[in-house]
């Protein structure tokens, strides 16, 4: 299953991929309708000693949310992997459970809602919009498996070049 | 075929199900519970108290969670677990048969022992049916007492403010929360509280609850209601009482599984006979901050207990991730606030570090051992609780972010860079 990975070396805290992240859950669809009506991301580019990280769902195997969320909000859905407390029967009610449980802290609360906030994947484009909007290649769309070979192969190429 | 049975249809229970299914899509499983409703929430009984929600908002799986899973359910409470013929015998007579148990029985409200506590008009909240009794009585009284300030008493007294009744709160320690937070969180919880216009009294706590007949010979006046320990007479129409929970071990007795306060259970949930697993706030497991065998009874660890329970009873051994007993989130009113493990300082081996303007309703605090937090508060301000959460539970040496995180600056962020520099 395809998610969301992070080459920390191409990101360079452009935040286009937040931008792009409230415009794809902005009613208007468009940055400047986002900034319009306060439309938050969820993902977010921390600084860490002047270097910028970018950090969000991974849309865990057994995701610590979903097991803290005391409504059933929460779920992970068995066919597209995604995790979200969205579009369910259950409803979020904003205990924060969940905020407390992701060890990456890709839980927020909304700013302005009684209501937790976090990636939902973005159902029905091809690729996420933080994706799609990463003008590094910082963010990818990949098997992790398919990740995790490229970068090694890169790894592979740099020792060779520098050798 | 293997028949699973599992007693209790909560969060454990319901986990465990579940998960089994996923892992067996032959074994048969039997959820026996004495509610007869589909599982609910029992941490959104306040939101049905105060109106917010009806009993089927409080269900928490889709409607057709059962059916789609073929998971049988069973009406009755069990009475009796009898490992020897691996049978379970109800109430009403029947009896279950099983090759591997679930015990997810819960507790119950513990009901402190003040005499005239009993009766039509006091009652615990615990269960749907609690919290129905609960509504119907609200129609007819103005006054209610509500026993503890705990995290369910704050939350029934704040639901039934909200529902226009007069509200007092009683708590025997000297804070409220006093479970959970220090004193400076505790008092920033309890202005926001008066400030909504609700009464608690501190430092006190029943000696007799007084019937009309009663109030009327002590005091002269027709009412019904309480008589503190410090002399103090409150009027009461309505007693909710909050002062914690029993686990409900009635049916384990004189059957060889080991308990103490509740069931007795390993790292793979099980209990001293084989076969027989118990997960929930019936389980007494290890803590991972104070290596301390006890309850650990809040929502995410019954989930994740059941899951756990479910992978052993599969034939997959997997044991739990360790459950912290003392974690939990909070908004009363419009205050977040997160509390885990040990939060007040004064063993000598601790180190505690705060930050945070409690005037301002912020307020930061950090409880450490050798530079690994055992606990912390977060008032004001909880993003990134769970990163700092995972840091407890893996024991992390915190020395180098010690400030960041005490700051509200630290993020997951820092892991990955770490990780990073290091690979």
């Amino acid at each position: 299953m395809k998610s969301i990975m992070i080459d920390l070396d191409a990101c360079n805290g452009c935040l286009t991929c937040t931008l792009a992240c409230a415009a794809a859950h902005s009613r208007s669809g468009s940055i400047v309708g986002a900034m319009q009506e306060k439309t938050p991301a969820r993902i977010f580019i921390e600084a860490v000693n002047g270097r910028a990280v970018p950090v969000t769902c991974r849309h865990c195997e057994e995701p610590a949310c979903a097991e803290a969320c005391m409504t059933g909000a929460m779920r992970k859905d068995s066919l597209t992997g995604l995790v979200s407390n969205e579009g369910h029967e259950q409803k979020c009610v904003g205990c924060w459970m969940c905020i407390m449980a992701c060890p990456y802290g890709a839980v927020t609360a909304h700013p302005r809602e009684r209501v937790a906030l976090k990636c939902d994947g973005c159902p029905g484009l091809p690729q996420p919009a933080c994706v799609a909007a990463c003008p590094n290649r910082a963010l990818r769309y990949e098997e992790p498996a398919f990740f995790a070979a490229g970068r090694s192969r890169d790894a592979a190429c740099s020792a060779a070049q520098a050798s | 075929m293997v028949r699973h049975l599992i007693i209790g249809n909560s969060a454990a229970g319901i986990t465990a199900a579940e998960i089994l299914r996923r892992l067996d899509g032959r074994a048969g499983i039997t959820v026996v519970s004495d509610e007869a409703e589909p599982a609910y929430s029992r941490c959104l009984l306040p939101d049905f108290l105060a109106g917010r929600k009806t009993g089927a908002d409080l269900r928490i799986r889709p409607a057709d969670f059962y059916a789609g899973n073929r998971i049988d359910r069973v009406s009755g409470r069990v009475l009796r677990v009898d490992p020897r013929s691996r049978q379970v015998l109800l109430e009403n007579g029947g009896c279950l048969d099983y090759d591997r148990l679930l015990i997810a029985t819960g507790a119950r409200s513990a009901f402190p022992p003040v005499p005239g506590l009993s009766g039509p008009n006091v009652t615990g909240l615990r269960t749907l049916a609690d919290a129905r009794k609960i509504v119907q009585l609200a129609g007819n009284v103005r006054r209610v007492l509500v026993v503890g300030a705990g995290f369910v008493g704050l939350e029934t007294a704040y639901a039934l403010y909200n529902r226009g009744l007069e509200v007092t709160v009683v708590e025997k320690m000297p804070q409220i929360l006093p479970g959970q937070f220090d004193a400076t969180a505790a008092g920033i919880l309890q202005r926001d509280m008066h400030a909504e216009g609700m009464r608690i009294i501190l430092g006190a706590g029943i000696k007799e609850v007084l019937t009309p007949s009663g109030f009327l010979n002590f005091f002269n006046k027709s009412a019904q209601g309480v008589l503190l320990d410090n002399g103090d007479r409150l009027k009461a129409d309505l007693i909710v009482v909050a002062a914690g929970i029993r686990p409900n071990v009635e049916l384990v007795q004189d059957t060889g599984i080991s308990t103490g306060r509740g069931i007795t259970v390993d790292q793979f949930m099980r209990t001293s006979v084989p076969g027989v697993y118990a997960a929930g706030d019936v389980a007494e497991t290890e803590d991972v901050v104070t290596g301390r065998v006890g309850l650990t009874p809040i929502w995410p660890n019954a989930v994740s207990q059941g899951k756990t329970a479910a992978w052993n009873m599969a034939g997959q051994p997997r044991p739990c991730s360790g459950s912290l007993g003392m974690q939990n989130a909070v908004e009363f009113r419009e205050i977040p606030s997160i509390a885990m493990g040990i939060t007040q300082g004064g063993d000598p081996g601790l180190e505690v570090v705060t930050a945070g303007q409690p005037g301002q309703n912020v307020y930061r605090k950090l409880v450490l051992r050798d530079n690994v937090i055992v606990g912390m508060i977060l008032v004001g301000d909880i993003s990134g609780a769970g990163v700092i959460g995972a840091l407890i539970r893996k024991h992390a040496d915190v020395r180098k972010f010690k400030d960041d995180i005490l700051r509200g600056r630290f993020n997951y962020g820092y892991m990955l860079a770490e990780m990073r520099n290091a690979g």
